[in-house]
C-alpha cells in the first residue's frame, strides 16, 4: 500500500478514527492488525518473514536480559546472525552468487550454485535495522527486553515507519505504546500539515522529476553531458523529496494518532559540508551507523589510520545497505573519501579561505561551501542512480568531456520541474535561514495556514503526478 | 474523572472536525473554482494536440477518419485521401496513444454525433502487449469524462479508482494548465499547424548507426482488456455499417518474422471480414532513409506516397467489395 495512493488515504482515515474510538488498552490490537494488512498489501506471504524476526528477536531480548554475561553476547550473535541472514538471503544472495558466477567464468568455470527466484521483500532493511538496534540496546542495557509481545511486534511493524523508516530506536518509540494518547488538536493539525507536505514533495515534485531523470538515466548513452549534467541535479532533488517525502508522511500519520517519530531530515542541500550533510541526511539511519558500528568500530578515538579504516567501512556498508549492486557501494565509497578528503585537507581550506580573502565575506563564504557540497553530493549520486557501474562511467565521462543542448522532455515536464524546484527552494531556503519570519504554515492566524495547506492541495491535483509510483527507498 | 476526560476529548473531536470541515470546504470551493474555469478554457482553445482530439470528438464530420498513434499523425494526408476518394477526411491520430482504447473511445465520442464513411485505424508493433502505460495514457481522456459519458467506460480503464479521482474537478485537467494557457493565446503562433489533424515531418533520417534487424518472432503475453476493445472498435464499425480499415504502416527497420500483436490482429480482422493491410515490411520503405525522419516515422514525403498508396488500395478493396455485392 503506497503512502500516495487512495487505498492509503482510505486506511489512514478508518485507522484514525477507530483508534480515537478504541478505549487505549485496546489500541496495540488495533495498530498491529493495521501493520499487518498495511504489509501484507505488498506481498502477503512475506509477512512470515517478518514474523520470523519478530519472534527471534523478541525471545533474544528476554534471553539477553535474563542471562549472565557471556550468554547475553551469545543470545545477541544469535539475534545479529538470525536477523543478518534474513538479509543475506533475501537481499544479498543472488548479487554474491552473479559476482561468483563473473570470477568462475574469468576462470573458465560454469558456476554450480542456482539461483534464487524471489522478490526484495518490502523495507526488508529497515524492519531488520531497527530490530537489531532492539536487541543491542537491551545488551548495552539502555532497554529493559519488552515483556509484551504484541508491543514488541509492534514496535518492528509500525505501519507508518514500516517500509522506510525512520528507523526508531526502542528507547524512543517502545513506550509510546503504553502511553495513553488523548486527541490533541495540535498533534492532529500538525500530522495532517507533515503529510500534505510530504505528499506535495513526493507527487509533485519528486515524480515530475523523475519523469525527466528515468528518460536520460534509462538512454544514458543517447543524451549529452549537459543534459546528464542537468538530470543528474534534478535526481538530487528527487530523491530528496521522495525520500523526505515519506518520511514526513510516515512522522504525520504516527503525530496524528500521538506518536512522535524521529525527525529524518534537516533539509540536507543547505549542508557547509560533507559531514554536516550526513547529520542532515537520513539522519535514522546515520545514527544507527554510528550508533552500532562507527563507535564500536572505535570511532574517532583511534589512530589516523585506523580511523580511515572505520569511516570506509561505515559508509561502504552504507552504501550496501541501500541496494545489492556495485552501484551502491561505490556510492557509499565517495561519500567515505570525501570525508577523508575533507579532513586532510581541513588546514590547507582554512588558509585558502583566509588567504582569498573569503573569511571577511561570510555570506559569500557560506554560499560556496553549500554549493560545493551540494555538488559533491550530486556527483556520489550518479552511482547511486545510474542503471550499472559502466553506465555511471559512461555517464561521468560524458559529463566531463562533452557539452550541447539540454534535452528538453516536452516543455511542460521542464517548467513544471523547475517550478517545482525553485518552490521547494524557497520553502527551504526560509524555514533554514529566515525560520523567525513571517510564515504561512505556522502562522498564528489560523486562516493563513489553512489556505497554505489547502493551495498544495490543490498543486498536487494539479500538476501532481497521479500515476508516479513506488517510493524509490521501497526497494532497499 | 473519567467524564472530565470524555467530555475534553468530545470537545477536541468536535473542534478537529470542524477545523478539517472548514479545510476541506474551502479545498471543495477552490476545486471547484479552478476546475470550472480550466473545463471552459480546455474547451476554447484553438490549437494543439488537446483541441486536435477536441475537435474529432465535438466537430468532425469528415467522411473519413484516421485514427492511430504519431504513427498515424505524421503519415496519413488528409488531403490526398480528399482527392482520392472524393471524401472529406480528418487525421484524428494522437502523438503517444499506442492502443485501441484512445482511438474506441474517440470513435464512441464521434459515432454518437454522426456515422462516417470510412475508418482507417492504424496499428503498430506491441499494439496488444500488456503495456501499464497504455493505461496512463488514457488520462489525455480525463477533460471529457464529465461532459463526454459515452467516454467513461473506457477512461475508467485507467484505474480501479479512476471514479473517485473524478470527483475533483481540477483532477481531470492534472498537468494540462500549461497547454490550456499557451494554447488559447492568440499571441502564439503554432509552429507546426496540423493540416486537417495531419502533422507532416519535414525531416530526413540521418543515419548515425548500421542497420539491425530486430527478432519480432517471440510470443509475449497479450492484453485480453486490449483484444476486446479492438473487436468493440470493429463491432462498432460493422454495426454503423462503417468501412474499416486496419493498417500496419512502414517500418524503417528489417525484421524478421511478424510481431506478435500484428499477427493476432491480422486474424481477428479476418475473423471479422475486416481488410488489413500491412505495409511494415515492405520493401520499398524498408531502409530508404530519404523516406524516415526516424525508425518510425516516414517523413514529408514518405507520407505522401504512403498515403496515395492507401488510398489506392482503399479503392481497389472498395471496388472488389462492390463488385462481391453485385
Amino acid at each position: 500500500m503506497l503512502f500516495n495512493s487512495l487505498h492509503f488515504f482510505a486506511f489512514f482515515i478508518i485507522v484514525t478514527a477507530i483508534y480515537y474510538l478504541l478505549p487505549y488498552k485496546l489500541r496495540w490490537i488495533l495498530l498491529l492488525a493495521a501493520s499487518c494488512y498495511f504489509y501484507m498489501a505488498f506481498v502477503p506471504v512475506y509477512i512470515l518473514i517478518l514474523g520470523f524476526t519478530i519472534v527471534v528477536d523478541y525471545i533474544a531480548g528476554l534471553c539477553i536480559e535474563n542471562a549472565q554475561q557471556k550468554k547475553r553476547k551469545l543470545f545477541l550473535i544469535c539475534s545479529l546472525f538470525a536477523n543478518i541472514g534474513v538479509l543475506a538471503v533475501f537481499k544479498y544472495y543472488n548479487f554474491a552468487n552473479e559476482n561468483l558466477s563473473s570470477l568462475l567464468h574469468y576462470f573458465g568455470v560454469n558456476n554450480p550454485v542456482p539461483f534464487l527466484s524471489i522478490l526484495l521483500p518490502i523495507g526488508l532493511s529497515f524492519h531488520t535495522f531497527q530490530a537489531m538496534s532492539y536487541t543491542i540496546e537491551v545488551y548495552r542495557g539502555n532497554q529493559k527486553a519488552e515483556r509484551h509481545f504484541g508491543i514488541y511486534a509492534l514496535y518492528v511493524m509500525f505501519y507508518p515507519q514500516l517500509v522506510a523508516g525512520p528507523i526508531e530506536r526502542p528507547q524512543n518509540l517502545l513506550h509510546q505504546f503504553r502511553e495513553k494518547h488523548l486527541l490533541q488538536y495540535n498533534n492532529f493539525a500538525e500530522g495532517l500539515k507533515l503529510m500534505i507536505w510530504g505528499l506535495f514533495k513526493k507527487i509533485v515534485i519528486a515524480d515530475r522529476l523523475s519523469i525527466y531523470v528515468n528518460t536520460v538515466y534509462n538512454n544514458a548513452d543517447q543524451h549529452n553531458g549537459t543534459t546528464l549534467i542537468v538530470a543528474t541535479l534534478f535526481f538530487s532533488v528527487q530523491i530528496y523529496c521522495d525520500f523526505s517525502g515519506y518520511s514526513d508522511i510516515a512522522i504525520g500519520a504516527a503525530r496524528v494518532m500521538g506518536f512522535k517519530l524521529m525527525s529524518n531530515f534537516k533539509r540536507p542541500y543547505f549542508s557547509k559540508s560533507i559531514s554536516e550533510f550526513w547529520q542532515r541526511w537520513h539522519i535514522s539511519l546515520s545514527t544507527w551507523f554510528k550508533d552500532y558500528l562507527y563507535f564500536p568500530l572505535g570511532g574517532n578515538k583511534v589512530s589516523i589510520k585506523r580511523w580511515c579504516f572505520n569511516i570506509l567501512v561505515v559508509f561502504i556498508i552504507s552504501g550496501f545497505w541501500h541496494g545489492a549492486n556495485w552501484t551502491f557501494i561505490l556510492w557509499g565509497a565517495i561519500n567515505g573519501f570525501y570525508l577523508l578528503f575533507a579532513r586532510f585537507t581541513q588546514n590547507i581550506r582554512t588558509k585558502l579561505t583566509s588567504l582569498t580573502g573569503l573569511s571577511r565575506l561570510p555570506k559569500i563564504n557560506l554560499f560556496i561551501q553549500v554549493v560545493i557540497t551540494w555538488l559533491l553530493t550530486c556527483f556520489a549520486w550518479i552511482f547511486f542512480r545510474a542503471n550499472s557501474t559502466k553506465d555511471a562511467f559512461e555517464i561521468v565521462k560524458k559529463i566531463f568531456s562533452t557539452g550541447g543542448a539540454v534535452f528538453t522532455e516536452g516543455s511542460s515536464v521542464m517548467v513544471f520541474s523547475c517550478a517545482g524546484v525553485l518552490f521547494l527552494f524557497l520553502v527551504e531556503f526560509k524555514r533554514h535561514y529566515y525560520n523567525g519570519l513571517f510564515s504561512l504554515s505556522n502562522n498564528t492566524n489560523r486562516l493563513i495556514p489553512k489556505f497554505y495547506y489547502c493551495l498544495l492541495v490543490i498543486m498536487i491535483l494539479l500538476v501532481g503526478v497521479a500515476d508516479g509510483g513506488q517510493f524509490i527507498y521501497f526497494q532497499f | 474523572m473519567i467524564k472530565k476526560i470524555n467530555s475534553r476529548t468530545g470537545k477536541v473531536l468536535a473542534y478537529c472536525f470542524v477545523q478539517l470541515a472548514l479545510f476541506v470546504a474551502i479545498v471543495v470551493l477552490i476545486d471547484f473554482g479552478i476546475g470550472n474555469l480550466l473545463q471552459h478554457f480546455y474547451f476554447t482553445m484553438k490549437r494543439g494536440t488537446q483541441y486536435r482530439t477536441t475537435y474529432a470528438i465535438e466537430k468532425t464530420t469528415a467522411d473519413i477518419i484516421i485514427f492511430g498513434s504519431s504513427r498515424a499523425v505524421h503519415q496519413y494526408d488528409p488531403l490526398i485521401f480528399e482527392e482520392r476518394l472524393k471524401l472529406s477526411c480528418y487525421n484524428a491520430g494522437r502523438d503517444g496513444e499506442e492502443s485501441t482504447l484512445y482511438h474506441y473511445a474517440v470513435l464512441k465520442g464521434i459515432t454518437k454525433r454522426y456515422t462516417p464513411k470510412i475508418v482507417i485505424l492504424d496499428l503498430m508493433n506491441g499494439e496488444l502487449g500488456n503495456q501499464l502505460y497504455s493505461y496512463d495514457r488514457l488520462a489525455s481522456l480525463s477533460p471529457y469524462y464529465h461532459t463526454h459519458p459515452e467516454l467513461r467506460s473506457i477512461i475508467d480503464l485507467r484505474s480501479k479508482h479512476e471514479t473517485l479521482r473524478k470527483i475533483s474537478s481540477i483532477y481531470p485537467f492534472n498537468s494540462l494548465i500549461i497547454s490550456i494557457f499557451t494554447n488559447n493565446l492568440n499571441a502564439r503562433k503554432e509552429k507546426n499547424p496540423d493540416i486537417q489533424g495531419y502533422l507532416p515531418i519535414q525531416s530526413t533520417k540521418i543515419i548515425t548507426k548500421a542497420l539491425s534487424t530486430y527478432d519480432k518472432t517471440e510470443q509475449y503475453d497479450l492484453d485480453s482488456i486490449k483484444i476486446s476493445v479492438l473487436k468493440l472498435f470493429i463491432g462498432e464499425c460493422n454495426q454503423k455499417k462503417i468501412k474499416l480499415f486496419i493498417i500496419c504502416s512502414p517500418y524503417y527497420e528489417k525484421e524478421t518474422g511478424t510481431d506478435y500483436s500484428i499477427v493476432n490482429i491480422e486474424k481477428i480482422a479476418a475473423s471479422k471480414n475486416i481488410d488489413f493491410f500491412n505495409f511494415g515490411q515492405d520493401s520499398f520503405y524498408l531502409k530508404r532513409p530519404e523516406l524516415f525522419c526516424d525508425v518510425l516515422h516516414l517523413n514529408k514525403n514518405g507520407a505522401t506516397i504512403f498515403s496515395n498508396t492507401v488510398a489506392e488500395k482503399i479503392m481497389l478493396a472498395d471496388k472488389s467489395r462492390t463488385t462481391l455485392q453485385h
